[in-house]
């Protein structure tokens, strides 16, 4: 259905997307992942029309939108990662203006609205004014604004971040039913591993600009099929012992946490051992050793040697 | 468009400070200027109250004898002689003169005091007095020669005034040239009675003289009409700053990317613009010469012809000023900034309102500021209004009229060009 080919955007000499190629088929759910600055929003402006590539193209249904914008506009849906709403008005004074611009009017209009409101659960609430919404109520907002002209596809720019688990629950379950129960195309962008494991089929996983790796879920975790992952729980953190476990030339990656150390190691290497007796010599107090199956998580640890939240 | 239209109306409503700035600050104002700067215009008459020294060098009375013993010495028919005498003694101008200045209109703003000529020189430079008055000698002789007998050049009054732009010399300026006028109109009713030999009416001269109205042809304007419309033509400006703000906002927002997204023609969303602040701008006016009616009695209010000539006017300015809005609107989303915005707001208003006219009248103006202020839109409207005001002639406000609507044309298809049809990079 949608297709990119070397799309790349330079901001002043900076090229903030480096080529990025990616395709999604049509009742597919795609995630783009990568951490901050990656490019997501970026690529995602150009997808979307608001923005011009510097070269590279984007296609739907193979016609390039880079030079017909409108056909793309019909069926899109887009949700910013910033909330675009009026916030001086109520929640449905935003979607009846934002739906007759789409050309809605009446009854059809008003159901629009009904069912926006009802998919993102805040119908007991359309008459208060934005601003008075919680974020993550002003997030379902955003994106029932996106859904009033019923699009095909439809794209989400980091719809989770800063809100709270409930509203983030709801928001992934809604967007889940979006695409399996009435097949709507999703490119779903996020830092957060756990949700794009949770609702896409396929990954993309970017960074610096580029995409460093791509494919099902089970084929990105292939990557670590040699390898597993330990987390060591420490009572503070320990400078040095990371330090030193980060030179050790056994291990692959190792990453600090908030409670411990992240490694990944070869499977099958027994280098536990190692790594107590370094504990005991920096007098570390390890209260926990847990070793893992790999979660995307540890994907993109493996592939760039940082924590996809910094 | 409508929606368009109901969505920027709804949220300057929302905007309470916003809302207030815009209705009650120009209020504020004409309050404060209207009482303070009183006097620097012709209507506020008893404001005015004006110092002239009145240098007498003519005898009246003698002027007055001479003249009927000239009359007697010639040979003039008996009857047309008697009643040239009698014409004489109540067309004498210096009497005329006298009882114009010190006629009650005149009485509240003039304050004519008797001097010799170097006293008035000396009151005049150290500006006690706006004016010297000088009556020649020989002045009743010789005006009432020429005036009832047609002989010789007649004789002239003398103004002399420190500063000639001051509006207060000007009226007494006028006072005295429509004086001048009215005796000349006289004089020719009287000598062609006199020529028919016919009786001059006891009551028929000076009676009309020297009244304000007759001062100038127009009505005056008072300073808070004046104020009223200065500060109208320059906050309804601010409508269009404080819509192209809450564009910017859309912009910061994201929601104009949303906008973009529904693949509407920039026109429709830029007219919304035009629309939102040309209502807007139609209401505000309408509010504040509501207010200035009904609180400082500005305006009366019983005349359908007078408001809806003020509200054609006040239509072709709200027009004007949503075009100015289109036309920010463009720039703020064409440079991804609304620093035109608040030099617009903030500077570029104040110095459109002063060449308009808004803070001190144009006439007081150097020459080639005039011109300048009579290509604003604020400017022209403004001259639009007041010639509405003073002269209830729709063909003497098509002028200015048409500039306001001209400017409002070349800004929308400005507004156009400029606009852009993506987002910002
Ligand atoms: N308008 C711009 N001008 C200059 N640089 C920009 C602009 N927009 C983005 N960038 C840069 O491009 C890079 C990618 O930004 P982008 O917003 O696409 O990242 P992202 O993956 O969406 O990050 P985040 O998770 O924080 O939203 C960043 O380094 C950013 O500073
Ligand atoms: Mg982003």
């Amino acid at each position: 259905m949608l297709e990119t080919e070397e799309l790349t955007k330079v901001f002043k000499s900076k090229a903030a997307v480096d080529g990025v190629s990616l395709y999604l088929d049509k009742g597919e759910s795609v995630g783009l992942l990568g951490p901050n600055g990656a490019g997501k929003s970026t690529t995602i402006s150009m997808i979307s029309t608001l923005s011009k590539p510097t070269t590279g193209d984007v296609r739907l249904d193979g016609r390039s939108v880079v030079k017909d914008p409108g056909k793309m506009r019909k069926v899109l849906g887009v949700v910013p990662q910033e909330i675009a709403l009026y916030e001086d008005l109520s929640a449905y004074e935003n979607l009846q203006f934002f739906g007759r611009i789409y050309g809605l009017s009446g009854s059809r209009l008003e159901q629009a609205i009904q069912q926006a409101l009802e998919l993102v659960g805040l119908k007991e609430r359309q008459k208060e004014i934005v601003k008075t919404y919680s974020g993550g109520m002003q997030r379902r907002i955003n994106i029932a604004a996106a859904m009033m002209h019923e699009p095909e596809l439809i794209i989400m720019d980091e719809p989770t971040v800063g809100i709270d688990p409930q509203s983030r629950s709801h928001i992934l379950e809604m967007v889940r039913q979006l695409n399996k129960e009435k097949g709507l195309t999703v490119l779903y962008t996020s830092h957060y591993m756990e949700e794009v494991e949770r609702l896409c089929d396929r990954v993309y996983i970017m960074d610096h600009g580029t995409i460093i790796a791509s494919g099902t879920k089970d084929e990105l975790k292939s990557i670590l099929s040699g390898e597993e992952t330990i987390w060591i729980e420490l009572d503070r953190p320990y400078p040095e012992l990371f330090a030193e476990l980060a030179a050790h030339p056994e291990i692959v990656q190792a990453a600090e946490t908030e409670k411990g150390i992240k490694l990944i190691i070869p499977k099958g290497k027994r280098i536990l051992g190692s790594i107590f007796q370094s504990a005991e010599r920096h007098q570390a107090q390890i209260l926990n050793v847990n070793v893992q199956t790999p979660t995307l998580e540890d994907v993109f640890l493996h592939l760039t040697g940082r924590k996809l939240r910094d | 468009m409508w929606a368009f239209l109901k969505k920027d109306i709804l949220v300057l409503l929302r905007d309470r400070t916003e809302l207030a700035v815009l209705l009650l600050m120009p209020f504020i104002l004409i309050v404060i200027l209207g009482f303070s700067l009183r006097g620097l215009l012709m209507g506020d008459t008893e404001a005015l109250n004006m110092q002239v020294a009145l240098v007498q060098h003519d005898d009246e009375q003698a002027g007055i004898e001479q003249f009927t013993g000239e009359l007697e010495a010639a040979a003039v028919p008996d009857q047309a002689a008697e009643q040239l005498e009698a014409a004489a003694g109540q067309v004498s101008p210096s009497s005329l003169l006298q009882s114009v200045l010190s006629s009650p209109e005149l009485e509240e703003m003039l304050d004519v005091m008797e001097l010799d000529e170097e006293a008035a020189r000396q009151a005049l430079q150290n500006e006690e007095v706006t004016a010297i008055l000088t009556i020649p000698e020989d002045f009743t002789l010789l005006a009432l020669r020429n005036m009832l007998l047609g002989e010789g050049p007649g004789s002239e009054l003398e103004l002399t005034v420190a500063d000639t732009t001051s509006t207060r010399a000007n009226v007494f300026q006028d006072i005295l040239t429509d004086f001048t006028r009215s005796l000349n109109f006289e004089t020719a009713v009287a000598r062609a009675a006199a020529a028919e030999g016919g009786a001059i009416s006891a009551e028929s001269p000076a009676v009309q003289l020297g009244g304000v109205e007759t001062v100038s042809a127009r009505e005056p304007v008072n300073s808070f009409q004046y104020y009223t419309l200065g500060m109208a033509v320059m906050f309804v400006l601010f409508v269009s700053s404080t819509i192209a703000g809450k564009a910017n906002v859309e912009r910061q927002q994201h929601v104009f990317n949303r906008i973009l997204l529904t693949n509407r023609h920039p026109f429709v969303y830029l007219s919304g613009k035009v629309l939102s602040s040309a209502l807007i701008s139609f209401c505000q006016l309408f509010v504040l010469f509501l207010f200035s009616t009904i609180v400082l009695q500005a305006f009366e209010w019983n005349s359908l012809e007078f408001w809806l000539g003020m509200a054609g006017i006040s239509a072709v300015l709200a027009v004007c000023v949503g075009a100015l809005a289109a036309l920010l609107t463009s720039l703020t989303m064409r440079f991804n900034s609304d620093a035109i915005v608040t030099v617009f707001a903030g500077g570029i208003v104040t110095i459109l309102a002063f060449l308009g006219g808004s803070f001190i009248p144009v006439s007081e103006m150097p020459g080639f500021l005039q011109a300048f202020g009579d290509w604003t839109p604020n400017g022209a409207s403004m001259t639009a209004y007041l010639s509405w005001i003073q002269e209830r002639d729709m063909t003497r406000v098509m002028d200015p009229l048409s500039r306001v609507g001209g400017t409002a044309v070349v800004l929308i298809a400005g507004s156009l060009l400029l606009f852009p049809t993506r987002g910002g990079d």
